[in-house]
């Protein structure tokens, strides 16, 4: 009797193999946190591609979105910028503000991105790199949440997703009440 | 326009596929040959089409057709054109168009080899290869589609990975491939002896030849891996038991051990359970392979990047495994041996114990491997464990793995008498004595290498033996000495090119013992003019000079080496700084020899000029890894000649 | 399979193999593994001589490089604590201020992370901000030649 079960060892066997690889989907590699989090958010003034001025000192009271990309990015950074858009202007009205950094890119080439893209948040190239340099900006794209008492709360690495733009978003402006 | 072609092309060879799977069972089980022939046609038309989806996307990567994102992220404007081409599959979407085209060629081959002479196996052959291929094309479809679009058109491309812009990338994935897909051909055929019924020898001797040339290219892709590694990363290593490494070399292990055991199952008509159980094995680890280096499961230094593919391949593989083996579990009365074993020390004994061992290489690399998942499962510490780990296990396994090299060969069947002992193993065990006491006495202290040496010698020494004797017996009966010589190789070129591939196995392992045991490294830095001393060759530092070189700005170092007072080259190892790339790239200049490889690889440097940093490293006997390589390419070439008339 | 008087020698064999095996894992296991720690981990209860892997971001302003003994030192932090990692010889290329780096080694008994090993990935997707090879590129190349070598 027993010499007739032993050959279904074979494929029970193969089970507990596979259901440990499948487990590895499960776990999260260890992400590099960021030293910035729950820090005060480094101010910066830059001109906008349209010539305003774009400054994060008077964003105080609203919940922020700094977006850091470049126009030689992809395929990342030209995923996440329809997103980007598509969300600034479902959550605009709600206070919320969408900056977009430009960084290490040429002037022609980042207004030429901005177009093919349609783009109406403020965007501005980043010239000697400062901005980037303060929040540690290791890659693009890199984009930061910061709440409104000017403290970044999240830093997403990769592009941006509208479920990770709509779940930060939505903490902090809870938090405002 | 092209892109929605190539799109196209890929889902309905995906479609075809799975027909032409369908067909050939119903044309297996129902003896309906009009059904059969549409399998083939189906077949056909699946290479076709994947023949046209690589022409199309090889065409995208030389037109610079940057819509297509996979093209956008590889290749740029100022990518010479034959790199244009091998970035084909320089990336993850790539890889799988060249691995189905792979299997789509060696499916046509099979059914145009195979088609009159496997009247009973070869439907269910089919059916599993088309299986397979159709797996690949719909994950091709659906999570890995290589025509995905941009939806804005870059101005200009990413660029290939610089680190992949080399001649040995050219060809590592090709070879690996065609080792990987070939093990598909004797699965496909183990699997259908299963389905049949006639798990006999039949479907042993239709793939024995399909078996040794896929063993052979992993072989070669292995050896070009670790070729690459050594002399572009800059780390002077050509093995680092790296995951994605380990994933290769699995394969290998127990495709090695599939050579052997078929060849007992040939004469004695044992094992047949064993060599089933073996292939299924060896195909489920390319397949492991695949989904290690894609799903992002294990972390390693060299990943593809993830996504939902991880799953798809998982999911194919539980697959394969539980359908094989509940196949296999079916037809176990079926797979009883015939003979039996008769004595301890015998050629079946010594094969048996050799597979043994490379199972438990096998397991331990696979342990190894998958060790952080288990801990972190089991623990919830994330624990790896790392190159010593299997270095320290193997070792030994490998050690008496060359012992039985030199053994199995020579051993009788069935039951090895004294005599039979003594006549082929005293002069060897002597000589491989006396070179152990000779490398002892040239000044080698490490046990573990005088004892890999020594045994190298040895199983040098019964290939000698048995060669010579061969021979002699030849000359006796009236031939003349050449042609005696050529004579046995031709005749018995299986047997012959199976010692022609063992000594290149000899030969690699002379290397890696070496380059193990001997190599020395050191790492200083320099002003102009200073010099670095390292294993009697000096390093002068010459100085630094920068220029634009295409597609990347370099600065290369001079340093004039001599040794004693003769002047031996000049090196110039760089640092390559790519537009694309967030760091410099080390490029590593070496001069390859017999013994000695110098290997120097430029770090740090002063802005001005006026001082480096550089790693010197003297690598020994790496070249005698290559040059087994070659061996092993002559010794396949001779094993898989037609066979001629068979002397018993 | 057929009984006969071979059986219990292959089986003895066999396990034996199997035995000598899972001892040589173990014995191996144990020596070389290496347990993945942040820095507040790794500060929380540091074991000295035993092997870590330690992942964090490297500490703005805290590299030193001596080219001449090849002496790096540096902070590795993860946003709560940070450790002070020395190493000898240069490091990777990937290797910077403000980056992603982890480290293989041993805590030493006198405070601080030695580290045998750097290592570094490289990530396909995510982009790098790279120098733009106008600016800084032509004053490297500038500067190097007005050295003559």
């Amino acid at each position: 009797m027993t010499r007739r079960l032993i050959r279904w060892l074979l494929p029970a066997t193969a089970l507990p193999v596979l259901a440990l690889l499948a487990y590895g989907f499960r776990v999260n590699h260890r992400d590099i946190p960021s030293p910035l989090v729950n820090r005060p958010a480094a101010r910066f003034t830059l001109t906008s591609y349209t010539g305003e001025p774009m400054s994060l000192d008077v964003q105080r009271g609203h919940v922020v979105v700094v977006n850091f990309w470049a126009s030689w990015c992809y395929p990342a950074c030209y995923e996440e910028a329809p997103v980007l858009e598509r969300n600034w202007r479902a959550y605009r009205d709600r206070g919320v503000v969408v900056f977009g950094v430009d960084i290490q890119d040429k002037p022609e080439a980042g207004r030429k991105f901005i177009a093919d893209f349609g783009l109406t948040f403020p965007n501005a190239l980043d010239p000697t790199g400062r901005v980037s340099v303060d929040y540690g900006v290791y890659g693009v794209p890199e984009t930061f949440f910061i709440d409104a008492e000017g403290r970044v709360r999240a830093k997403h690495v990769g592009g941006v997703t509208d479920a990770v733009f709509r779940r930060e978003v939505e903490r902090l402006l809870a938090e405002r009440r | 326009m092209i892109p929605e072609l190539g799109h196209g092309a890929v889902l309905v060879g995906a479609v075809v596929a799975l027909y032409g799977a369908a067909a050939a069972a119903a044309g297996g089980r129902s003896g309906r040959t009009a059904l059969l022939a549409s399998a083939q046609y189906a077949a056909l038309a699946v290479f076709v089409l994947v023949s046209a989806v690589l022409l199309l996307l090889v065409y995208a990567f030389l037109t610079c057709d940057f819509s297509v994102r996979y093209v956008a992220m590889n290749t740029n404007l100022a990518t010479p054109y034959y790199y244009r081409i091998t970035a084909v599959w320089g990336a993850l979407e790539g890889s799988l168009v060249l691995w189905a085209w792979l299997l789509a060629l060696y499916t046509l081959i099979v059914v145009l080899r195979h088609r009159t002479s496997a009247r009973e196996l070869y439907p269910w052959a089919l059916t599993v290869m088309l299986s397979v291929l159709s797996f690949f094309l719909l994950v091709m479809t659906v999570a890995a589609p290589v025509f995905a679009r941009l939806s804005a058109v870059p101005a200009d491309g990413r660029g290939l990975n610089p680190l992949l812009e080399d001649s040995g990338m050219i060809t590592h994935p090709v070879a690996l491939y065609l080792g990987f897909t070939g093990f598909t051909v004797p699965f496909a055929f183990a699997i259908a002896a299963l389905a049949t019924g006639r798990v006999g020898d039949r479907w042993i001797i239709l793939t024995r030849r399909w078996t040794i040339v896929a063993w052979y290219f992993l072989s070669l892709g292995l050896l070009i891996g670790g070729w690459w590694s050594y002399h572009v990363l800059g780390w002077g290593g050509y093995w680092a038991w790296d995951p994605v490494e380990n994933a290769a070399f699995m394969p290998w292990l127990t495709g090695t051990a599939f050579l052997h055991s078929v060849m007992i199952q040939e004469r004695r008509r044992m094992l047949k359970l064993w060599n089933i159980g073996l292939v299924i094995l060896t195909f489920s680890l390319t397949l492991f392979g695949t989904f290690l280096t894609r799903s992002g499961v294990i972390a390693s230094v060299h990943a593809f990047s993830q996504g939902a593919i991880g799953v798809f391949f998982l999911a194919f593989l539980a697959v394969v495994v539980l359908v094989s083996l509940t196949l296999l579990a079916w037809r176990w009365d079926a797979l009883a041996a015939e003979g039996e074993l008769d004595s301890v020390i015998s050629r079946e004994s010594a094969f048996l114990l050799n597979n043994v061992l490379l199972v438990a290489a096998t397991f331990t690399v696979f342990f190894g491997t998958v060790f952080p998942l288990l801990s972190e499962a089991v623990r919830g510490a994330k624990i790896s464990v790392g190159a010593p780990f299997f270095n320290q296990v193997n070792v030994p396994v490998f050690l008496a793995l060359i012992f039985l090299m030199g053994v199995g060969p020579l051993i009788a069947w069935r039951r090895a008498s004294g005599d039979n002992l003594r006549r082929n193993f005293f002069w060897p065990v002597v000589v491989g004595m006396l070179s152990a006491t000779l490398f002892f006495a040239l000044g080698v202290r490490s046990a573990l290498t005088v004892l890999s040496l020594a045994l190298t010698v040895f199983v040098a020494a019964t290939i000698s033996v048995e060669y010579v004797r061969a021979t002699r017996a030849r000359v006796r009966t009236g031939s003349q000495l050449l042609s005696a010589m050529g004579g046995l190789l031709v005749r018995h070129n299986r047997r012959y090119g199976g010692f022609v591939i063992h000594l290149g196995i000899l030969v690699i392992a002379v290397g890696i013992t070496g380059s193990q045991a001997w190599s020395l490294q050191r790492e200083a830095t320099l002003t102009r003019g200073e010099a670095v001393e390292l294993a009697g060759y000096r390093f002068q530092f010459e100085g630094l000079a920068a220029r634009e070189a295409g597609t990347h700005f370099l600065v290369e170092s001079t340093f004039k080496v001599t040794n004693g007072r003769a002047a031996v080259d000049e090196l110039r190892p760089a640092k390559k700084f790519y537009r694309q790339e967030q760091s410099p790239i080390a490029h590593v200049d070496y001069r390859l020899g017999f013994v000695d490889d110098l290997y120097l690889v430029l770090g740090d440097f002063a802005r001005d000029g006026s001082e480096a940093t550089v790693k010197v490293q003297v690598n020994r006997m790496v070249s005698w890894i290559w040059f087994g390589g070659l061996i092993l390419t002559l010794g396949t070439a001779l094993a898989v000649l037609p066979e001629r008339k068979q002397t018993p | 399979m057929n009984r006969g008087p071979i059986r219990p020698k292959i089986v003895t064999g066999i396990a034996a193999v199997a035995l000598a095996l899972a001892y040589m894992i173990y014995a191996g296991v144990t020596q070389s593994a290496v347990y993945f720690v942040t820095p507040a981990e790794l500060t929380a209860a540091p074991r000295p001589g035993k092997a870590y892997r330690l992942g964090g971001m490297v500490e703005k302003g805290s590299v030193r490089w001596v080219a001449s003994t090849l002496d790096l030192s540096f902070r590795l932090s993860d946003g709560q604590t940070t450790v002070p990692v020395r190493h000898t010889g240069t490091p990777p290329d990937l290797f910077g201020e403000g980056r992603g780096a982890v480290v293989e080694g041993r805590w030493t008994t006198e405070g601080y992370f030695r580290a045998a090993r750097i290592l570094a990935k490289h990530s396909e997707e995510y982009k790098a901000p790279h120098d733009d090879p106008e600016p800084a590129y032509r004053e490297l190349m500038k500067s190097l030649r007005s050295n003559p070598t």
